[in-house]
């Protein structure tokens, strides 16, 4: 499609237009967020734990939301937090997208055997629950972020490559593809200049509603011990430190919980408006 | 025809495919074909869907491999041929596709897709580039402000001319056409089997035109073969085989093309059932379950492809009957 | 005697999001009773457009009837409100479409849906419908027992077929065919040719005969129209059209074609490209591809005028010599 036709629905969606907004402050606050903080994020004050939050009474040195049963400030931890989820949903994204394509062409275009072997894969990669996985890798190689990142990315790949591999087989008969071959084209060509284009905005469309799931899907680990480990700040073990204390300091919840929510669902919002933006489909 | 002591620029030689299916057996989708093409002549290729001469257009493109026989460019076996030599034949044979709208990558524009046949035999790149695809463009009518349009943005005939200028791209010597016009208004197929026979004429190439629209075939070809169910049936030069058409299947395909004939009813032969698949073929003629001439000795032996007069081909036990038993039958 | 169907200066265009298509420009067309009209034009044109529009079947919301009339058996369609339109659709006007892949449900056997087309419109119980059914299957050369099979048991031809029946199951004055045989074999395409003109001879209804083949037209028409950017350019017998074509438009298509007998010369083609819907041009929409485009034609929208009682054509050039030697 042109530009001027991307750019023409890309205002007309709301989802678009709503989602990207939602991200970009998202954004832009995880980007600015060290140099925006008052208070340090890991720094622990027993005397000013729970402290209920404060709003704007103290101004912009107060603890705006409050402070959580260690003493830390809840703002700066959802600010600092930000970036540790955004950071996790990006590499737990474009990976799992690469390898996953990358099978998905190959057992798309090759066929038979090949792709006999990589769809089982596939499938026992599948059958494997995330959180099990987590759990195992954590009692093996101990707790970490680079740990994570690694049961995310098993995990992760799955996603794609089933649904490339369906485009790919849908094309590679295509006469356009025989039209490369007859030119003598060879097959790696063909796959990253005839195949790549087409199935790039799927991808896109794909990639963009896969980074609200990985983002819940730490939240969910770092809640049950198994991500982010702290102190570092994380939205989900933010939510698992405050879970005690909820009927009494419920804001160490909610701030988390909230943070939570707007991302994801801006990032969905996101995910449906490039849909509405690539699929060729939802044409008016 | 006057003898031809000229090489044959393609020689098709005892030519099969059959496909395996899974669970319903072998269709013989191309049955033991043989003809050569001259350089600057247009051999056509009729038939009916599941007769297999698509099929043998990608074969001899090798885009399937083949079963069985030789495909033979100016007598070298182009299956044998490994590495450079074989990516020389790419350059040397080309296709051209029946749907404008599926054999051009609807997400590459037009300059893109032009480049491609020089970039992938590394002939040239930026400016040099640029430079030979415009003339290409050119050669076929095409103006330079489509190079930066992205395929849906063409209607089909100029799609089409856009697939014809790739084919061109690399100055080939030898061109499948596979029902190149089928899919495009009549003026505008008009414009394009011009321009593919003016191509002809100033490149020499030679040209397997496969189609099921007779007409057509009739006007672009020097010598036509009729395929039914994988096998040639007749085959013979253009002019000879509409005058002294011998197939009953032949006859019967050209009684069936609707024409414009105002004084005399269209006369009919109307053959009864379907046009069957190629699947499991056994012994006898393919064409007798809906031969209207077919006797015993049609069910049982094969009949083979003869010369009945000089370069007129038939593969039938009756072909001296057929004409007089049409008549015989022909519906008003 | 009035037409069985008659069209006047029908103006039709589809609104999309992006832009506007011109679809039809002032259509006039009339078919008597009993008659096989020929409708040929190239895609775009309008054909297919039209006979939706009979029906008043166009897309809801993106098609728009924009002026003119269409009255059947002196009845104007346009006002009918949609419960007398489906009494009239797959009753007293039936339509065969092109691909009988898709306009066959896959999920009703054979039977069914031609039974469903009779009970829809006829009082009659499943028994009768059975009966009913089964000799229209055999009217377009179908084994009745057939009845109960699904669309995909059966091929092309044979699907058309069914599609046939299922069109003439309730005997209807006039049958709209779009395309019906384009998507088949030669050969195949023959048999139902030929039984379509069987058909015609037995039955007294009136045939729309919508097709790009000018070779089915002459087979199976008394009458033709040329349609060119929606509009009609010429009209008239089969005889007077093909053997006296006036119109350049249908003349280009008549030396378009190769022939399968007579000489081989080079085919004439149009020049320029099909006229775009969306942007058409002023005057007679085909003066830009016209050789013998005189001023007149740039600006002035030619009406049908009559040469004789089988010849109307749509051509500026035509008029001003007709008036030249009056």
């Amino acid at each position: 499609m042109k530009k001027e036709e991307i750019f023409r629905r890309m205002l007309k969606s709301k989802f678009f237009i709503i989602g990207f907004i939602m991200v970009s402050v998202i954004i832009v606050i995880s980007i600015i967020a060290p140099y925006i903080i008052v208070h340090d994020p890991q720094k622990t004050m027993l005397k000013l734990r729970l402290v209920a939050p404060e709003y704007f009474s103290k101004g912009w040195m107060g603890h705006i939301f409050g402070t959580d049963p260690l003493g830390q400030d809840v703002l700066t931890r959802l600010l600092i937090g930000s970036r540790v989820s955004l950071l996790i949903a990006l590499v737990g994204v474009t990976i799992p997208c690469i390898i996953g394509t990358a099978l998905g062409v190959i057992a798309g275009y090759y066929g038979g055997v090949v792709d006999s072997i990589v769809m089982r894969f596939n499938d026992i990669q599948l059958s494997i629950p995330a959180m099990v996985l987590a759990i195992t890798v954590m009692a093996i190689f101990g707790n970490s972020v680079p740990n994570l990142m690694m049961v995310l990315i098993i995990v992760g790949w799955v996603n794609y490559t089933r649904v490339v591999r369906g485009i790919v087989m849908s094309i590679r008969d295509g006469e356009f593809v025989q039209a490369s071959r007859a030119l003598g084209a060879s097959n790696l060509r063909i796959m990253l200049t005839q195949i790549l284009p087409y199935i790039t905005a799927p991808l896109i469309i794909l990639m963009s509603q896969q980074v609200g799931i990985v983002i819940l899907t730490e939240a969910n680990m770092s809640f049950l011990g198994m991500g982010v480990p702290l102190p570092a700040p994380s939205w989900g073990s933010m939510i698992a430190s405050g879970r005690e204390y909820i009927t009494i300091a419920p804001w160490t919840v909610i701030a988390p919980g909230f943070a939570l929510m707007l991302t994801v669902l801006g990032f969905n919002f996101l995910g449906d408006g490039i849909r509405d933006v690539l699929d060729p489909r939802s044409k008016d | 025809m006057v003898q031809d002591n000229r090489q044959p620029v393609i020689e098709v030689r005892n030519l099969k495919k059959h496909f395996i299916i899974k669970g319903k057996g072998i269709l013989h989708a191309v049955d033991d074909i043989s003809f050569s093409v001259m350089p600057g002549e247009t051999v056509g290729l009729v038939g009916e869907s599941g007769c297999g001469k698509s099929t043998v257009g990608n074969v001899i493109m090798r885009l399937l491999p083949s079963t069985d026989g030789k495909v033979l460019f100016k007598g070298k076996d182009i299956f044998e041929s490994r590495g450079s030599e074989s990516m020389e034949y790419r350059k040397k044979m080309q296709i051209i596709f029946q749907d404008p709208y599926s054999s051009i990558n609807p997400n590459k524009t037009i300059r893109s897709i032009l480049s491609e046949p020089y970039i992938i035999h590394k002939l040239g790149k930026g400016k040099e580039l640029n430079e030979k695809i415009e003339k290409l463009a050119e050669m076929v009518g095409l103006e330079n402000y489509i190079m930066d349009k992205y395929p849906h943005e063409l209607d089909g005939g100029k799609r089409q001319l856009v697939g014809i200028a790739r084919a061109l791209s690399l100055s080939p010597e030898f061109i499948v056409c596979d029902e190149p016009v089928s899919s495009l208004d009549v003026s505008i197929q008009a414009t394009i089997i011009n321009l593919l026979m003016d191509l002809q004429k100033k490149m020499n190439l030679g040209f397997l035109f496969v189609s099921h629209d007779l007409s057509v075939v009739r006007h672009i070809s020097n010598r036509v073969a009729v395929m039914y169910l994988g096998k040639i049936v007749e085959m013979a030069d253009t002019d000879t085989i509409f005058a002294n058409t011998l197939h009953p299947y032949t006859i019967a395909l050209l009684s069936a093309v609707p024409k414009i004939d105002l004084d005399k009813k269209p006369q009919r032969i109307i053959l009864k059932g379907d046009v069957p698949s190629p699947m499991n073929i056994g012994e006898g003629c393919r064409f007798a379950p809906r031969c209207w001439m077919a006797q015993d000795i049609c069910k049982i032996k094969t009949p083979e492809l003869v010369e009945v007069e000089p370069t007129h081909f038939v593969a039938c036990h009756f072909n001296q009957d057929s004409r007089k038993s049409a008549e015989g039958i022909l519906k008003k | 005697m009035t037409p069985l169907l008659e069209i006047n200066n029908l103006f039709v265009e589809y609104k999309t999001g992006r832009a506007t298509s011109q679809a039809l420009n002032g259509i006039n067309l009339t078919i008597e009773k009993g008659e096989a009209l020929g409708l040929v034009g190239e895609t775009g044109a309008g054909k297919t457009t039209i006979a939706r529009s009979i029906l008043n079947l166009l897309p809801k919301g993106v098609g728009h009837i924009n002026g003119g009339e269409i009255h059947f058996k002196g009845k104007s369609i346009l006002d009918m409100k949609e419960k007398e339109l489906m009494s009239l659709r797959g009753n007293k006007i039936s339509m065969i479409f092109q691909n009988p892949l898709t306009s066959l449900n896959p999920v009703f056997t054979v039977g069914e849906q031609i039974i469903m087309v009779l009970r829809k419109h006829k009082k009659i119980n499943k028994k009768q419908a059975i009966l009913e059914a089964e000799k229209l299957l055999e009217m377009v050369g179908i084994a009745k027992y057939r009845l109960s099979d699904y669309p995909h048991q059966f091929s092309g031809g044979m699907r058309q077929r069914v599609g046939i029946a299922a069109a003439l199951a309730c005997d209807p004055e006039l049958l709209i065919a779009d395309e019906p045989t384009t998507a088949l074999d030669v050969t195949i395409q023959a048999q139902i040719l030929e039984l379509m003109k069987d058909l015609q001879r037995k039955r007294s209804s009136s045939l729309l005969m919508i097709t790009h083949s000018l070779g089915i037209i002459s087979e199976i028409c008394q009458k033709v129209a040329v349609i060119y950017a929606g509009v009609i350019v010429e009209y008239g017998t089969v005889r007077e059209v093909f053997e006296n074509p006036q119109h350049w438009y249908t003349k280009g298509l008549l030396n378009a074609i190769p022939k399968l007998e007579g000489p081989r010369e080079r085919l004439a083609s149009i020049p320029g490209n099909v006229a775009n819907a969306q942007q058409l041009p002023t005057g007679c929409k085909f003066h830009l591809r016209c050789e013998h485009c005189t001023e007149k034609c740039k600006t002035h929208d030619p009406e049908l005028i009559k040469l004789n009682d089988d010849h109307y054509v749509a051509c500026c050039e035509v008029e001003e010599r007709i008036n030249g030697t009056r």
